[in-house]
């Protein structure tokens, strides 16, 4: 959710990756671009920073079809069908592009101090890289050009990843996308949160609010 | 008065008896006590003043508002997330409410460092305090099902559980005290303390960031904040310098130690020694509706494990589980992800506090970001990792017991536990940095008080070692964690120590 100062040159292996990033050909880093939404305009990110972080968004906050499925939990075994059966009657949740993440991201990022500004964008340089995808076992493409199911092998290995600064850099990209995502009133009814106890604090006030 | 930085128009020299940096509630409640006996103060405090109809109850308003680093703050490595109020009336504006005196055999460990604090001497203090705040014992008919199924779990085992006690008044139990308390039930230094502050005089200037403090061979000088816009949270431009005769930093742990740091007040171990009560957390399935974004957001703890005989202890407390946290919390992405968040409302939340500082840990260490912000390292070490195995266990345990379907864990990638013979898989899970999700609420120590300048930065009366004018009353001076929630212990302590600081003005 956060970037700091030195975040990616804490460790040999962090100052190793950020070398690769920068001798990436620029030919090679051809980031798939996205439209801005309707009325943005980028505070942070560049146009290329801003198409990685809704990719990466689209991916953190994807939803199936079949929504709740075990096959899609990877852990916990279902709950009773009764719950199951209650959110899956829910409203469909927004779409991370439909909220905007990357435009909300931009402008949550935007006062970050320069040098935390640098790390992040290096991050998101290295993340897209077609060149660091493939030394790292992935495909020869920009995480932006992947195929979903390739997107999600390459957040579950930075996710999990022997070196720190690829965890570190993947909870970065994940904590902001949720807080982002996941405070938004429109997603509330989705996951069956009911939103604030307006009426009750308002009849408390005696009707002010 | 209070000034908002709008109101700052001009550059400002003013020159109290007291500047106090900072007005949580050590910075409050030095302020009032102070201000009580006729001496003159400055607070100066970088957060907004923030009243109750501007609590909207919406975690995207409220931590960007009310929290560091827009609700960002987190370790270096963003191993641990931080959480640590932002705002005039400090960390008691969005904490749980969750209030105890500091345990007898704590106050009596910091003896070995040389402090002079018994029970005895700060009973009158937290009676005070407790009178003062409206803490009193939560009742368990009044507890949310998220904090009784710790409660009844706990139980169930036999071990050691009981509702809290919260500084609150007519509170409604709506769930939001982390997002500020939108009936003013939650007795917060914004309402207590600095009200009773102002209306003996003294003077309080929010969005005033403190730069640095001037200081010249054994004496500080001059403190020198900077004024920013209260929307946009830029500098205006204009800029406030108090010259008081005594300066008091009560910026908090973190905070504090980086303000000695940026002033160049850098000797004694400034910034070692950072306490952070570690959590690590487990959400528990229920077939029933818990809701836990409603109700006391914390009423039940459990201090079973908080003395063991080997390990650090640690104890049991419960967190709300409002979306945005707990999405950033919940492990995995996508689909996974979306799943568990679906269940939100049949899930119950767990949170174990490592009690840091007890154990041969160093703890964090706090430095200088480029910003001059503060940068905090809290390196794991086996005693941590250990503690937070344990810690899982005893939550499963608790909530398998209580009847929960599932525990799942917050590794990165989570385990599941359905019965006893699943809890090896904790022991057996790889645990480092982001491995696993780990948070703070309660940080503390990095100027510990103690009588060895080598080994402490301020003396047991809580003034600097080397400058005399100055003094830190908040809890950073904590030589240790506490083992329980700090806000109270950092009320009475202060209190305390502005008796020290009282004595020596005159």
């Amino acid at each position: 959710m956060t970037t700091r100062r030195g975040l990616l040159k804490k460790t040999l292996g962090g100052a190793v990756l950020l070398a690769a990033a920068g001798a990436v050909p620029v030919a090679m880093r051809k980031t798939k671009l996205r439209e801005l939404a309707k009325g943005r305009t980028l505070l942070f990110f560049n146009a290329a920073e801003y198409s990685v972080w809704a990719a990466v968004a689209d991916r953190i906050l994807a939803r199936e079809a079949t929504f709740i499925t075990q096959e899609h939990n990877d852990g916990p075994p279902l709950p009773a069908a009764v719950v199951v059966e209650a959110a899956e009657k829910r409203a469909a949740p927004p779409t991370p592009a439909a909220l905007d993440v990357a435009g909300k991201a931009d402008a949550f990022l935007a006062p970050l101090d320069q040098a935390s500004a640098k790390d992040l964008k290096q991050l998101l340089a290295l993340f897209d890289s077609a060149l660091f995808s493939l030394v790292t076992g992935g495909p020869p493409r920009p995480f932006t050009q992947q195929e979903p199911a390739e997107q999600d092998a390459q957040l579950k290995a930075w996710q999990t990843s022997r070196l720190a600064i690829r965890r570190t850099g993947y909870q970065a990209m994940k904590r902001l996308c949720c807080a982002i995502y996941f405070g938004a009133p429109e997603t509330y009814a989705s996951i069956g949160y009911p939103g604030p106890p307006y009426e009750l604090v308002k009849s408390a006030l005696g009707g002010r609010r | 008065m209070i000034f908002k930085g709008a109101q700052v128009m001009t550059d400002l020299v003013l020159k109290p008896d007291v500047c106090i940096v900072g007005s949580g509630p050590g910075g409050s409640m030095v302020a009032s006590r102070l201000a009580s006996h006729g001496i003159s103060v400055v607070v100066l405090e970088e957060g907004g003043y923030h009243l109750k109809d501007e609590f909207d109850m919406q975690e995207s308003t409220a931590f960007p508002r009310l929290y560091q680093d827009r609700g960002n703050r987190a370790t270096a490595d963003l191993s641990i997330a931080i959480l640590q109020g932002r705002a005039v009336g400090g960390g008691t504006v969005v904490n749980w409410t969750t209030s105890y005196r500091t345990p007898d055999d704590v106050v009596h460990r910091w003896r070995d460092e040389g402090s002079v604090l018994t029970p005895e001497i700060l009973g009158p203090h937290f009676d005070e305090v407790e009178q003062r705040l409206g803490i009193q014992k939560v009742d368990y008919e009044d507890t949310n099902p998220n904090n009784r199924s710790l409660y009844d779990g706990c139980k169930k085992l036999g071990w050691q559980v009981d509702t809290t006690r919260r500084n609150v008044r007519g509170c409604l139990r709506t769930g939001y005290c982390g997002m500020g308390c939108p009936v003013d039930a939650k007795q917060s230094a914004a309402l207590t303390y600095l009200p009773d502050a102002i209306a003996k005089g003294a003077d309080l200037y929010a969005d005033c960031r403190v730069r640095r403090i001037e200081w010249n061979g054994k004496r500080a000088q001059a403190v020198i904040g900077v004024v920013l816009d209260s929307a946009s949270g830029q500098e205006t431009g204009r800029t406030v310098r108090v010259e008081p005769r005594v300066v008091v930093v009560s910026g908090g742990a973190l905070n504090s130690p980086a303000l000695l740091l940026r002033s160049g007040i850098r000797q004694g171990p400034v910034g070692k020694k950072t306490w952070l009560h570690p959590v690590v957390a487990v959400g528990a399935m229920y077939k029933s509706r818990i809701e836990g974004f409603f109700g006391a957001p914390q009423s039940v703890a459990s201090h079973h494990f908080a003395h063991r005989d080997r390990g650090a202890g640690f104890f049991l407390e419960v967190a709300p589980t409002h979306p945005m946290l707990t999405g950033i919390a919940m492990p995995g992405f996508g689909a996974a992800l979306r799943s568990r968040m679906a269940l939100l409302p049949n899930l119950a939340s767990c949170i174990s506090l490592m009690i840091d500082g007890f154990r041969g840990d160093e703890g964090g260490t706090v430095s200088l970001r480029p910003d001059g912000g503060p940068k905090l390292d809290y390196p794991f070490t086996e005693i941590h990792y250990e503690c937070f195995r344990e810690g899982m266990k005893a939550m499963a345990r608790a909530h398998l017991a209580n009847g929960a379907e599932s525990v799942t864990t917050f590794h990165a990638t989570p385990l599941v536990v359905t019965s006893e013979a699943d809890l090896s898989q904790i022991d057996r899970a790889p645990l480092g940095p982001n491995l696993f999700a780990a948070f703070t609420a309660h940080q503390m120590g990095g100027c510990r008080m103690g009588s060895d300048p080598k080994t402490s930065v301020v003396n047991p009366q809580l003034r600097h070692h080397y400058l005399e004018n100055l003094f830190v009353a908040d809890g950073s001076v904590f030589p240790t964690s506490l083992g329980v929630n700090p806000m109270e212990s950092i009320y009475g302590i202060s209190s305390w120590a502005a008796e020290q600081i009282r004595a020596a003005l005159s």
